[in-house]
């Protein structure tokens, strides 16, 4: 199973991605590449280290930008939280547990931005980090198939899958997503990745 | 020309322009930069604009704290650092610097201030002994428990404590970032070409401290040391750019030598001890004058130490209910 295919399906997953192989138990991407890289399969053995730096660098702004920003738009924005994401949240949980369940991870998300320094920033702001964050991954994708060579790396499963969410999750505003469909590349470079990988399942609606 | 932005930033130790890495950062990047700063080392939060150090006071009165705000607001002023950077190495910055800061930061931290032996004997004593009383005796704590709850909060356990395991994983993820800056930099002088940029003076930031400041348990030093290509790059950083602070203070540790190395303490020890001398006298002559030891003439005053009189104590009184 291709390694992207293992990021997006952990991604949709929801919360902590998985994976169950015989009786283990690999939760989190970067302990799914070690295992998986244990096991013989690693899509990064061709890089030389100035690009493997790279990569674990890139790697690193998806998951303080890009992971930061989504959850600051899920949580810190009222609207957002209010409407949508305190409801998905509480779901699988009866009344009152899912409410204040919902409420405490709100909290907690709120004092993690805080902490980081990110607590009083305001939605245009944290829009334009976004916006940033895809303006880097862009110009490093530039016209190029994926991020390193032509063969996909765990950076382009990373990325796949963090964008993936931000175009299809269904938020108040399409903000987040417009900005990132003002990247044609990344935008090709998605659908690219869903054609190569998920031909038989039809995922992104346009 | 407009005044130039003044700049709060913690004092500087060991060979360095400031112990903080936010303070490092945001003086390497005004050098870097050519940014004309008025530029204010203090050794009290509480006095800053923003409340933290480091703080920038702007003309037009803001405050800006975080190192990326005041960036920034240098660059929105042409001072920009970056200036040269193709959108491929601008882009590169960005990745290192999430690097550094997810990687290296949250190692920072545990090895200032929730490793006990290097907080009680370094961080605290250098915060404590530098502050001014009576900020000495909580600020130093408060800071430490602030530190601890952000790196809880950044490795999203609540319970995470001191200890081999949590320190074992930190540098492990710390001795790998910096591998990776070492490789990245390789045999250059620095991050992108011959000039600094704002990637070089957050990795500066970030690799002084841990060079410079001799610490107990000192793994991510040894660490450090052993790549070459980045305390080189450290050490040139500040023969070019701070040569002033870049001598290393004579026998720190040593009593020996309290002049040189005490001479910012001075008029501190020397404030301290005539306020207590004047706080002895004060209640020493308040205690007298409550117990009548000593009674207050018309027009001028006497300290007289004299056994408590019947007439005296009576004269007092009746001068005190007038």
């Amino acid at each position: 199973m291709s390694l992207a295919a293992e990021a997006f399906v952990s991604q949709m997953a929801g919360k902590i991605p998985f994976i169950h192989v015989g009786n283990q138990v690999v939760s989190e991407l970067g302990p799914i590449v070690q295992f998986t890289k244990a096991k013989g399969h690693s899509l990064s053995d061709s890089l030389d280290d100035v690009q493997r730096a790279e990569m674990k660098a890139y790697m690193e702004l998806v998951y303080n930008m890009l992971l930061t920003s989504e959850l600051f738009v899920q949580w810190c924005d009222d609207t957002t939280a209010g409407e949508i994401s305190r409801p998905r949240y509480s779901s699988p949980y009866s009344w009152p547990l899912g409410n204040i369940l919902a409420y405490q991870k709100q909290w907690e998300v709120r004092r993690k931005m805080n902490a980081i320094g990110w607590g009083r920033k305001t939605l245009e702001q944290v829009y334009e980090d976004v916006n940033q964050c895809c303006q880097a991954l862009s110009q490093r994708l530039g016209t190029q198939p994926y991020f390193f060579n032509k063969q996909a790396t765990e950076l382009d499963a990373l990325v796949f899958g963090h964008l993936f969410t931000i175009l299809t999750t269904r938020l108040t505003s399409t903000e987040l997503a417009e900005r990132v469909k003002s990247y044609s590349n990344l935008l090709s470079f998605c659908r690219r990745i869903e054609q190569t990988y998920f031909e038989d399942k039809k995922l992104m609606k346009d | 020309m407009a005044a130039p932005d003044e700049l709060f930033c913690w004092e500087g130790d060991w060979g360095l322009p400031s112990v903080s890495t936010d303070c490092l950062v945001v003086l390497a990047y005004a050098q870097f930069a050519g940014a004309p700063l008025k530029l204010r080392k203090i050794c009290n939060p509480w006095r800053s604009p923003g409340g933290s150090l480091p703080a920038l006071r702007t003309n037009q009165n803001e405050t800006l704290s975080r190192p990326s705000d005041i960036i920034i607001h240098l660059r929105k002023q042409k001072f920009n650092a970056d200036f040269d950077l193709s959108a491929k190495e601008g882009a590169d910055s960005l990745a290192f610097i999430s690097l550094l800061e997810e990687k290296l930061m949250p190692a920072l931290i545990y090895t200032f201030w929730v490793e006990p032996k290097n907080f009680v004997e370094v961080t605290r004593r250098w915060y404590a002994e530098h502050m001014m009383f009576p900020l000495n005796f909580f600020l130093p704590g408060r800071m430490q428990s602030r530190q601890l709850e952000k790196l809880r909060l950044l490795r999203g356990d609540e319970h995470l404590e001191a200890g081999e395991e949590l320190e074992k994983e930190l540098y492990r993820d710390a001795a790998e970032c910096m591998n990776l800056l070492s490789q990245r930099l390789g045999s250059h002088k620095f991050f992108f070409g011959d000039s600094p940029s704002s990637l070089d003076a957050y990795v500066f930031g970030h690799l002084a401290p841990i060079l410079k400041c001799r610490l107990p348990n000192g793994k991510l030093q040894q660490h450090l040391k052993s790549l070459d290509n980045l305390s080189d790059f450290c050490s040139n950083i500040l023969l070019l750019y701070f040569p002033r602070d870049g001598r290393e203070p004579p026998a720190q540790k040593a009593a020996a030598a309290p002049e040189a190395g005490d001479f910012d303490n001075v008029p501190n020890k020397r404030r301290k001890q005539f306020l207590s001398a004047l706080f002895a006298l004060g209640a020493m002559l308040s205690y007298a004058l409550l117990t009548g030891m000593v009674s207050i003439q018309h027009g001028h005053q006497e300290a007289l130490e004299e056994p408590p009189d019947p007439e005296h104590i009576g004269a007092h009184e009746e001068e005190g209910d007038g």
